[in-house]
């Protein structure tokens, strides 16, 4: 397949994940605008090297990734959390908001945004609904600091969103 | 409740103008225009300082500064290099862009830590040299009376103004230097694990 071609099929497949992610990192429309093109962008210039190194979907999910760390890396904002320190924070006590889409959806946005890299990307990741090996793969961290991360996150959840089981 | 992840799949999507490759090569060659232009606009900055630093020598307008000046024209061009290398391109490098998220934040963080620590060394030193060759001329000026005493009062206002100006400088390169290091450690430790 040609440059084009794999980009056209990356996007088709992975357009819907790279909005989400760029939605989550930035809530200004402008800068997700201009974030999402950067991810675009990397990723068409990438496929001039991709030969199979590893999955499309691990290549596709670095790339987004790694361009969103540069573009918050260029952007200094409040200081960010680990995975333990979020737990610390108390759910908030809305039972009629917490029941919408919308505000679940803003919710796990804030959350996101308040970690620090690379936990960030796993919540992100677990919640695009990749097994722990591909999170492994994308984010270089060790199968078992990912299942680590996982068991926080769905323990983060189930706190923030009064589940029963996590998600 | 629902299920977050549920939640989390089902957002909205949003229309794809990248879906276009005639549009992804125009934004790529925009890209790439951006980054000339800046280039550009460094070089004619420069151009423009020793355009008028040399006019200022060839006029004979300061004689005895004509070599700290010329010094100091050196020193920008310098520290525009030094910057235009260092500074992050917008866009990745094809071939780093997917490396495993975390080396990549790693070396991203120890490209700028290792800027940010040797700053003193590329960015002040280059000024500093010159700027303390003029205040040693202006003050010996003043010593053989080849300048008015209440010049003193104006050398004094200079040193004051460098430095707390350099003194300001490099403690603000040593905390982002710091925090960037606090960083790259907390990623190893997350490495180790």
């Amino acid at each position: 397949m040609s440059q084009d071609e794999q980009y056209l099929s990356a996007i088709a497949e992975f357009g819907p994940a790279l909005v989400r992610l760029a939605r989550t990192y930035e809530p200004d429309p402008d800068q997700r605008r201009d974030l999402l093109q950067d991810v675009y962008l990397a990723l068409w210039r990438s496929f001039a090297l991709y030969a199979g190194q590893c999955s499309l979907r691990t290549w596709v999910y670095r790339v987004a990734h790694n361009t969103a760390i540069s573009a918050r890396l260029r952007r200094r904002k409040a200081r960010l959390v680990s995975l333990e320190e979020l737990a610390d924070i108390p759910a908030p006590d809305d039972p009629e908001g917490a029941a919408g889409n919308a505000h679940v959806l803003a919710r796990l946005q804030t959350l996101i945004r308040r970690l620090a890299p690379p936990d960030d990307q796993v919540m992100l990741l677990y919640l695009e609904d990749q097994d722990a090996a591909s999170i492994a793969e994308i984010t270089g961290l060790s199968p078992g600091a990912v299942a680590t991360r996982i068991h926080r996150i769905k323990q983060l959840l189930s706190s923030q969103f009064h589940q029963g089981d996590g998600a | 409740m629902t299920d977050p992840k549920t939640v989390w799949k089902t957002q909205e999507s949003e229309e794809n103008e990248m879906s276009n490759i005639a549009e992804v090569r125009v934004r790529a060659d925009r890209l790439q225009a951006g980054t000339r232009t800046r280039n550009i606009a460094l070089y004619a900055y420069s151009a423009f300082s020793i355009a008028v630093s040399l006019w200022l020598v060839a006029r004979g307008a300061f004689p005895a500064m004509r070599y700290p000046m010329l010094l100091m024209v050196a020193a920008h061009l310098l520290v525009l290099w030094q910057v235009n290398q260092r500074i992050t391109a917008r866009s990745l490098p094809a071939d780093m862009a997917a490396r495993p998220a975390l080396d990549f934040h790693r070396e991203q963080l120890e490209r700028q830590a290792h800027g940010l620590s040797r700053a003193w060394l590329w960015y002040m030193m280059p000024f500093l040299v010159p700027f303390a060759w003029e205040l040693a001329i202006m003050l010996h000026r003043i010593q053989t009376g080849e300048a008015p005493p209440e010049n003193m009062r104006l050398l004094l206002v200079f040193v004051v103004v460098g430095i707390c100006f350099w003194t300001a400088v490099l403690l603000a390169f040593s905390r982002a230097a710091l925090k960037a290091q606090l960083q790259i450690e907390r990623l190893n430790a997350v490495k180790a694990e």
